[in-house]
């Protein structure tokens, strides 16, 4: 074991993963107080990511006395979130909360559609609607993976600011809308290649930490620009264009180009030529047309939306780029660096595969250039796949980033990859969450995550993924009562592992006990609802909550442990009428209520309590119909028979006066012979090893039958 | 699910993400026409510690309010209710935790700034959680129930907490809420929708007691909380499981006057919610003109929170105005005494919610 060669009296914990090189080694030292040496190390999972580490001194040898110190302990080591770094706790909870309720409705809308449909989704007019449905399920996922607020925006726009520092995106954020791209969103199928380029204009950013890229060097450049006098003469400042328009950032040229020195008003006359081609340039630029229904803020170019429309627009485009290239006005131009720079540019425009090579430094940009200037009327995932290997001989990385992968798995229409690379690079909540996405775009990707496989128990990859999510969910103290939500759309496997997590929950905290009876009440989880009242009922019962043990035993209906812990409450019970402790009962006895059926064996406490307010009530000087009251609560309690035995001689002992009544017997014949009868059974019970002797002065018992004999005399007269 | 009336009203409502669960949330009196206070009691999960929080909540009309943190203090253990008293000299902030102690705080309003002022935690006074505390007008005198069946009185005296044992009922019956009636009456309520009225004047044990008798047949519940107006100090409103809203009027004691509640089969129709209401208060807002018309018989207009994320008005005999339908629990809310427009409630997927009502 490792670590166990160490003379430290602190142990750490190191974990060692196959991908240790590219990631640091986390170390969690554990602090257990113990002396060396340790013996044995034994670990198991606590609750959520807590690893549970129970460390042994070696046991003390017969000869050594023992030093007082504890022979081991238990120590629990929270491992911190592992894998993605970009959300922390609080954010990732955020997300699990706020993706409930649009998995919900997508849920509630699927049942709806195909009890309407008769269990297909396939019909038409349902498939349609049934996009609709995902349509709005993948943007509102999407939207809430940027809560992140941007930084306010200054109301002066600075002339030399590039490189728009929007909020930072997210990985997840990135890959979420791929999917949405690819599977989702079938009104932009024309125009993939155009999405493909705002995708990659807005997560560039997120591969400048492993991967030279072109944000990377745009906010270089920026930052150069601000010392920069003469900006045409530096040569970064036609690299940064040059990379910004192989990648289509067309609107970032412009404004590049608008800085060039001909523009100034001192310079004008000077440089007209120059500043002619300068705007020409940045004209066409503008001027590109792009096959997509409309353009986003701030971006520049003009848009067709059908490809035949486009290819007229594409073909005169290139015809006026072409024209310019081999403008005479070149000659006249002096400026050697804007002269090739401007070159460059239009090299670009024109699809020089060399120069826009050059000018990218990753095969994702260079895949994009390709889109831009060599084939824009790239249509189809095997045409793009081919494209997408091709970049990657040109430029490849040495270190691939995860969503790199992605896009090539999706490129590649290979599902298994796509889900791989998903599962490995983005855990749990994507998968279950995107996969209503593979689902729906793809008829592959649905056979394959509805296919049930034996080996999995049964259940499909799709239920597999929400069960797993549903695992982390429920790790986590704040997070585990969303869990029910994924559990109970899995049809195999949810609801017994929903029932699992249920009587996990602590029922000793009220707020999560009543988390748990409302969730079996929204589920209909009857039994285990009432399981768990009985389980908290008995938990309070034996800490000392009479009352809410009493509560909650009668909450669940179990009249068998009500009759149970009945025996052992009358125990408590005062045993006199006067006993002042008796007051405190009163509460538990409102509780009980009268009615037998809830209250079990308790019902005998009510009826007690009754009794004894009656005969509290009776006095020397009482009318008789009062006394004849407290006579009658007598018999029908001592004919009860859940009133306990032991209760018996201090009931006909309190009586004594009812018994002695001067006026007239109070008890009739037959009431009389009840009672004696069961005088005769008390006798008879205390020859048994286990009677419990009531406390009550020794001549007790034989008063109480002088009075009945009393009474029965008085009465057979009457009668 | 209940029919609900739109609410007609304008109505505005701010949502803010914290890091941290949210155990309970009170308004802090005003300092300013743009300035407010809100006090919160968090729970952090990852590191299992619970503190109390000031934010301050910029309040103007034309742009969104904005919270900003101001201060933080560790509490020792978890909070589950929170009060503040009006004591002309000083703000307190009472808290009961559930380990079973008693903590006073005060609070600067100018700087947001907290500070500990006396705790009770001895043995005697609560064994495991204290399910309700409240504080009464004159801000000094404190009552505190628990699930261990106790009931405290705790002064404030010379700058510290004195504690004296009204009632102990040995764990046969458990607290989950009380409310002062008066400077020497107030009301408990727990187990089995009961609620016991309790008179300093006669002590050793309720003077008056209700239990529900609706339930009969159907399963009972528990009473999360109680609130009782000032100007009728003789109704008491109590709020619990399975959406249940009940007035009992010491007048008629036999018979509550129900508002809402899924166990009653004529109530079910009207009733916002289904589960637990944790919290209920008297709203001063939508009453304020014709206050005085109301009916002496009449319940005063309520709002409650509930489990299944209601954040509802109901009038005795109306149909209820629902202001929030939330896809999780709202566990704690509370109307601004000053200007009960306002509202602040704490989510269970924690966040805060602000709502002004114009």
């Amino acid at each position: 074991m490792p670590g166990l060669t160490s003379e430290s009296d602190d142990l750490a914990m190191v974990p060692v993963s196959p991908e240790s090189e590219k990631q640091p080694v986390v170390i969690y030292p554990l602090r257990h107080g113990l002396k060396s040496p340790i013996h044995r190390l034994s670990f198991s999972w606590a609750c959520g990511n807590t690893l549970r580490v129970s460390v042994f001194r070696k046991p003390p040898s017969e000869k050594a006395d023992g030093d007082g110190e504890a022979g081991g302990r238990v120590v629990e080591v929270k491992l911190s979130n592992s894998g993605d770094e970009e959300v922390d706790a609080a954010r990732w909870r955020r997300m699990a909360y706020s993706s409930v309720t649009p998995f919900a409705l997508l849920q509630s809308r699927k049942h709806s559609l195909s009890a309407a449909s008769r269990m297909s989704l396939d019909i038409p007019p349902y498939k349609a609607e049934w996009w609709e449905h995902v349509i709005e399920y993948s943007k509102e996922i999407s939207s809430l993976l940027n809560d992140r607020k941007p930084p306010p925006k200054s109301i002066i726009e600075d002339p030399k600011s590039v490189v728009n520092e929007i909020a930072a995106p997210m990985c997840l954020k990135a890959a979420w809308e791929l999917l949405e791209i690819f599977y989702v969103d079938k009104q932009s199928q024309s125009w993939i290649p155009e999405r493909l380029i705002d995708w990659l204009a807005d997560y560039n950013s997120l591969f400048s930490g492993t991967l030279p890229t072109i944000h990377s060097k745009l906010v270089d450049f920026q930052q150069e620009l601000v010392g920069v006098q003469v900006v045409e003469e530096d040569p970064n400042y036609w690299d940064a264009m040059s990379s910004a328009l192989a990648v289509g950032w067309l609107e970032t040229v412009v404004k590049l180009l608008r800085l060039h020195g001909s523009y100034r008003f001192d310079q004008l006359s000077s440089r007209e030529t120059e500043n002619g081609l300068v705007e020409a340039v940045a004209v066409l630029i503008s001027k590109m047309p792009r096959m997509r229904p409309g353009l986003r803020e701030d971006n520049l170019g003009e848009c067709y939306k059908t490809k035949p429309d486009f290819m007229k627009a594409w073909e005169k485009w290139r015809t006026q780029v072409s024209k310019l290239d081999c403008s005479s006005y070149w000659l006249q131009c002096d400026h050697r660096q804007t002269r090739e720079g401007l070159k460059n540019l239009i090299q670009i425009m024109l699809g020089n595969p060399t120069v826009l090579s050059n000018a990218t430094f990753n095969w994702m940009e260079l895949f994009i250039s390709h889109f831009l200037y060599i084939r824009p009327f790239t249509a189809g995932l095997e045409s793009m796949h081919n494209s997408a290997q091709k970049c990657i001989q040109v430029k490849p990385v040495s270190i691939s980033h995860k969503l790199f992968g992605l896009v090539f798995g999706i490129l590649g229409e290979n599902t298994e990859v796509v889900l791989a690379e998903c599962s490995r690079s983005f855990g749990p909540w994507m998968m279950a969450h995107a996969v209503e996405l593979l689902t729906a775009g793809s008829t592959h990707a649905d056979i394959l995550l509805h296919e049930e496989h034996s080996k999995l128990g049964g259940v499909s990859i799709e239920e597999l993924h929400r069960l797993v999510y549903a695992q982390v969910l429920s790790s986590h103290a704040l997070t585990w009562q969303i869990a029910p939500i994924y559990l109970t759309s899995c049809i195999k496997q949810g609801i017994g592992l929903l029932e699992n997590l249920l009587y996990k929950q602590p029922v000793q905290h009220s707020q999560i006990l009543l988390k748990s009876i409302e969730i079996c009440r929204l589920y209909e989880l009857d039994t285990i609802n009432s399981n768990i009242m009985r389980i908290a009922g008995v938990h309070h019962w034996k800490h000392g909550r009479k009352g809410s043990g009493v509560f909650w035993l009668q909450q669940a209906r179990d009249e068998f442990r009500l009759n149970r812990i009945a025996k052992q409450l009358f125990d408590f019970v005062g045993k006199s009428v006067s006993d002042e402790g008796f007051k405190q009962w009163e509460g538990l006895i409102e509780l009980l209520g009268s009615e037998s059926r809830t209250a079990g064996g308790l019902e005998f406490l009510n009826k007690y309590r009754d009794f004894r307010r009656s005969l509290l009530q009776v006095h020397g000087d009482t009318p008789t119909d009062a006394a004849r009251n407290a006579a009658e609560a007598l018999v029908s309690l001592m004919k009860n028979p859940s009133t306990p035995q032991r209760f018996w001689l201090p009931l006909l002992y309190d009586s004594l006066k009812l018994l002695m009544w001067q006026e007239r017997p109070l008890v009739n014949v037959s009431q009389t012979h009840l009672l004696l009868n069961k005088l005769q059974e008390l006798s008879m019970a205390r020859l048994r090893p286990d009677f419990v002797e009531a406390d009550l002065p020794s001549d007790a018992l034989s008063s109480v039958r002088l009075a009945l004999a009393t009474n029965l005399g008085g009465a057979i007269l009457e009668e | 699910m209940a029919v609900l009336t739109s609410s007609s009203q304008n109505l505005q409502v701010h949502r803010f993400p914290q890091d941290h669960y949210i155990d309970s949330l009170r308004w802090l009196p005003q300092l300013s026409a743009f300035h407010r206070n809100i006090i919160l009691a968090a729970f952090d999960s990852e590191t299992s510690t619970s503190s109390l929080q000031i934010l301050s909540s910029s309040n103007s009309s034309s742009n969104p309010p904005e919270l900003t943190f101001q201060s933080s203090l560790t509490t020792p253990s978890r909070i589950t209710s929170l009060t503040t008293s009006q004591n002309p000299n000083k703000l307190l902030i009472a808290a009961s935790t559930f380990s079973g102690s008693l903590l006073l705080y005060t609070a600067d309003l100018v700087s947001g700034s907290l500070e500990f002022v006396d705790s009770v935690a001895e043995k005697g006074f609560h064994l495991g959680r204290v399910n309700g505390i409240d504080v009464s007008e004159n801000g000094s005198e404190f009552v505190s129930v628990g699930e261990d069946g106790r009931i405290n009185w705790v002064s404030f005296v010379g700058g510290g907490l004195s504690t004296r044992k009204v009632f102990d009922s040995n764990g046969l019956v458990s607290y989950g809420a009380v409310k002062w009636a008066s400077p020497v009456e107030f009301v408990s309520g727990g187990l089995g929708f009961g609620l016991q009225w309790w008179d300093q004047r006669r002590p050793g044990g309720p003077v008056s007691q209700f239990k529900a008798n609706w339930t009969r047949g159907t399963t009972s519940g528990i009473v999360h909380s109680i609130d009782i107006h000032p100007s009728r100090k003789h109704t008491c409103l109590a709020g619990g499981s399975s959406g249940t809203v009940f007035a009992w009027d010491l007048r008629w004691q036999q018979q509550p006057i129900m508002l809402s509640g899924v166990g009653t089969s004529d109530m079910s129709a009207l009733s916002p919610s289904e589960s637990d209401v944790w919290e209920v208060q008297y709203d001063n807002y939508t009453t304020s003109s014709n206050y005085r018309n109301m009916s002496e018989s009449r319940v005063l207009p309520a709002m409650i929170c509930s489990e299944d994320g209601i954040l509802a008005v109901i009038e005795q005999g109306e149909e209820p105005v629902e202001l929030l339908a939330e896809p999780c629990a709202i566990n704690s809310f509370d109307i601004d005494r000053q200007n009960p427009s306002d509202i602040v409630c704490s989510l269970e997927w924690e966040s805060i919610a602000i709502l002004t009502r114009s």
